[in-house]
């Protein structure tokens, strides 16, 4: 369960952006999150309310996307997605690769007032 | 009608931490003092290692200990008893520890002026592999009866250490570990890791390993 910890860490992230940019509320924060990346979002979603307790986030929105994770074959350069496949090439059937996407654990943007 | 903004940030998650543990390592390092990161599961010997690690280098090296946990003291009291400084730190859940927890363990042990500060992370193969403590070097334990196949489950935490104790290796018989397989997969994630099988229990292996700490720690 890392989830409450990192986020907090975001919260405080997020917190200094609004101090920076003198913001007086935000409606949303936007996360990127990657299929492969170590966090659930359902667990971002649960531990939210409890991060936010008592700072000016409380009312704030969670959004969360997720990113595919796509991997380049080692045999035959074909791009597909890990998860879908297996993490077999569906065209070569290798199963040498290198990951190029999902890993990510982002904050994309927040939505402010 | 207020205007809603989008500010676009675009920042890694860990960056903030990432930041936070590279000023931790740069001022280790002008104060000579070399920390190591010792990461492992559960049982897989960190604590045993510890101190076969510790008593072969404790009259060489000035040494002390911040063993990290999630709510308990049964380490610290054995590592205690080897005579080096030893200080528990209590994550209160947290399955990890970040840099400021490390910074602020460093405080309380008061580690200005020792050669060799070993954290004992909390025994987990994912979450700590994802936070940079700010140490010098990161090492971790695999042990035999864990099994081979632990490379490709949890490829983060061989990709970011340097040394490898692949420990227990007196059980091998007992288990179907395959040594040269295990390294294989090691070194196809991590080509320049230094791996040590060892026995913290027998004693085998360990010489090389702490031979290799005692060079990394002096600089050499």
């Amino acid at each position: 369960m890392h989830e409450l910890g990192i986020m907090y860490h975001i919260v405080e992230q997020v917190l200094r952006v609004v101090e920076t940019n003198q913001l007086s509320e935000v409606e949303a924060i936007v996360l990127q999150v990657g299929e492969l990346s170590s966090v659930v979002p359902r667990y971002l979603h649960a531990c939210f309310p409890a991060a936010v307790d008592g700072t000016i986030l409380e009312n704030t929105k969670l959004e969360v996307e997720i990113l595919t994770a796509n991997g380049i074959c080692g045999g035959c350069g074909k791009v597909y997605p890990l998860l879908e496949h297996s993490r077999m090439c569906p065209e070569c059937q290798g199963e040498e690769l290198e990951m190029i996407s999902g890993g990510e654990f982002y904050l994309k943007e927040i939505r402010a007032y | 009608m207020k205007e809603i903004r989008i500010l676009e940030i675009k920042e890694s998650i860990f960056e903030d931490n990432n930041r936070d543990a590279q000023r931790l390592r740069e001022q280790l390092k002008s104060e000579n003092t070399f920390l190591l990161n010792l990461m492992s599961s559960p049982g897989a010997g960190k604590t045993t290692t510890l101190v076969n690690t510790i008593n072969r280098l404790k009259d060489k090296l000035s040494i002390a200990v911040m063993e990290a946990d999630i709510d308990s003291d049964v380490d610290a009291r054995t590592i205690s008893e080897t005579g080096v400084k030893v200080i528990q730190l209590h994550t209160g859940g947290m399955c990890h520890l970040d840099a400021d927890m490390t910074r602020q363990g460093l405080r309380g042990l008061d580690a200005k002026g020792t050669d060799l500060v070993i954290l004992e992370n909390v025994g987990n193969l994912v979450c700590p592999a994802e936070f940079d403590t700010g140490s010098t070097k990161n090492a971790m334990i695999l042990s035999v009866p864990e099994g081979d196949d632990k490379p490709l489950k949890y490829p983060l935490m061989f990709q970011i250490s340097d040394a490898l104790l692949i420990n227990k290796i007196d059980t091998m018989e007992v288990f179907d570990f395959n040594l040269d397989l295990c390294v294989e997969r090691v070194k196809k994630l991590n080509p320049d890791m230094a791996i040590f099988p060892v026995s913290a229990k027998t004693g085998e292996g360990m010489e090389a390993w702490t031979e290799w700490l005692y060079r990394e720690v002096k600089g050499e």
